[in-house]
């Protein structure tokens, strides 16, 4: 059978790591006919979905899993052949031994004292990225000369929640800062809705951090004009429409 | 963006059995690694399970790893993913994601991990920033495919959206994705 966009289609959601059910034999006859198009789309495909992998956040392991490993690990490399066996040479091994044992416990404590400063830094340089990140996303609104603003007022759930958007139709682009927002479970995230000719429509997902704030960057608007906005809870990913409670919503004027 | 000579030197060492080595290995890509795997099955033990899992058949395995084919952090993310989602499947709750809670008592948080070198620390916030650009609807056809193993019969339920729908978002979305990150690839070596 000869290539076709179908076959891509089924070679992205096998580079995707998605079972491809009753498609699957279609696929296999297809790549068994020897097409090159696709054997390359594929190892790009991988490469492309291990991105996925590369962008989730780190997570510190607890101390002790890096020892569990350790300690399960079989044959290793034998130790290194001893030196001649002179005794006069084992004295000044022994002597060499005690130097370095001294060393090692030296080397140890700067290692600690190092381990203990990057990471000082890595924190402060985090930040850093952070803020100039929230920074730069806010001046591509907040400069264009028609931007406007409408404040959001916590609903059902969260009553407390608070929020504002600020949007440019020229930039089709709305910003939203949200504070006092309750912690999801892992599985769902918050969604933001711009209503344009009366219906809502998915402007993004986003996660709040652990103090319940969020600054988020809209997709694009779809239409210029933007008359409303809500944010609602909604499974991990996102829905095409509003599934869950509203969590946010604007009074438009 | 290529990987640094010394995960290729780490990788020798380790195919020569030097534990030494695999502990290295181990200081910079465990926080990474523990971050997909918990991504997938969430928090509490299962993750780190995975990771012991991973890093044994790096110990294994070292002398399979062909670095022509990919950066080491490309072949151990493979890994993980792939036993994290086989956990996930075994959980044997058929198209229901499992509730996955963030906030697991004694859990510790994400963090960026100390012994990330910058290039890395650096590959990861290109990555991150590729798969925020896609369209959303894109991106969460990729994610319920890569993070929670969905069949395409699965994501269509999941998203309300024709099954047609979803095979058009997956290329699309995987096309832009290799797009955005095509410009951090060298000759024949895969950015890590």
């Amino acid at each position: 059978m000869p290539h076709s966009e179908r076959h891509e289609e089924l070679v992205a959601l096998l580079a995707l790591g998605a079972p491809l059910g009753a498609d699957a034999a279609e696929l296999e006859r297809h790549r068994a006919e020897g097409c090159a198009v696709c054997e390359a789309l594929l190892a790009e495909g991988r490469e492309a979905a291990t991105a996925l992998g590369a962008s989730v956040a780190s997570t510190l392991p607890p101390p002790e899993l890096r020892e569990r490993i350790l300690g399960a690990l079989g044959p290793r490399r034998a130790s290194p052949p001893p030196a001649a066996p002179w005794r006069v040479f084992a004295a000044a091994a022994a002597l060499l031994l005690a130097a370095v044992v001294f060393d090692d416990a030296r080397l140890r404590r700067d290692r600690e004292e190092l381990r203990s400063r990057s990471a000082d830094l890595a924190g402060r340089l985090h930040d850093a990225e952070t803020a100039l990140a929230e920074r730069t996303l806010r001046a591509r609104v907040l400069e264009s000369d028609d931007m406007q603003m409408m404040r959001l007022g916590g609903s059902g759930p969260q009553s407390g929640a608070r929020g504002m958007v600020c949007w440019s139709a020229k930039a089709r682009r709305g910003i939203l800062m949200a504070g006092r927002l309750a912690p999801l479970p892992s599985d769902r995230q918050y969604e933001l809705w711009v209503f344009q000719n009366g219906k809502p429509v998915n402007a993004g997902v986003f996660d709040a951090d652990a103090s319940g704030r969020a600054v988020f960057e809209s997709a694009p608007f779809p239409e210029a004009e933007a008359q409303n906005f809500a944010v609602t809870v909604e499974p991990r990913g996102g829905m095409p429409s509003p599934t869950g409670p509203v969590v946010l919503v604007g009074a438009p004027a | 963006m290529i990987p640094s000579e010394s995960d290729a030197v780490l990788m020798a060492r380790i195919e020569a059995r030097d534990a030494r080595a695999l502990g290295e290995l181990y200081d910079r890509y465990a926080p990474r690694l523990l971050g997909l795997a918990r991504r997938i099955l969430g928090g509490g033990g299962e993750a780190e399970e995975v990771v012991q899992e991973v890093f044994l058949f790096a110990w294994r395995s070292a002398a399979s790893y062909d670095g022509g084919r990919g950066a080491v952090l490309s072949w151990l993310l493979i890994a993980t993913r792939s036993r994290a989602i086989d956990r996930l499947r075994a959980r044997g709750a058929g198209s229901r994601p499992p509730l996955r809670p963030l906030e697991d008592a004694g859990d510790p948080p994400a963090v960026d991990d100390v012994e990330a070198s910058s290039a890395d620390r650096e590959w990861q916030a290109i990555c991150r920033s590729a798969v925020g650009e896609l369209p959303a609807e894109q991106r969460a056809v990729l994610e319920l495919a890569y993070f929670e193993g969905l069949t395409q019969q699965e994501i269509a339920e999941r998203t309300a959206t024709p099954l047609g729908t979803v095979k058009t978002r997956a290329r699309l979305g995987l096309m832009k994705l290799r797009e955005r990150l095509r410009p951090y690839r060298r000759s024949g070596t895969d950015a890590p």
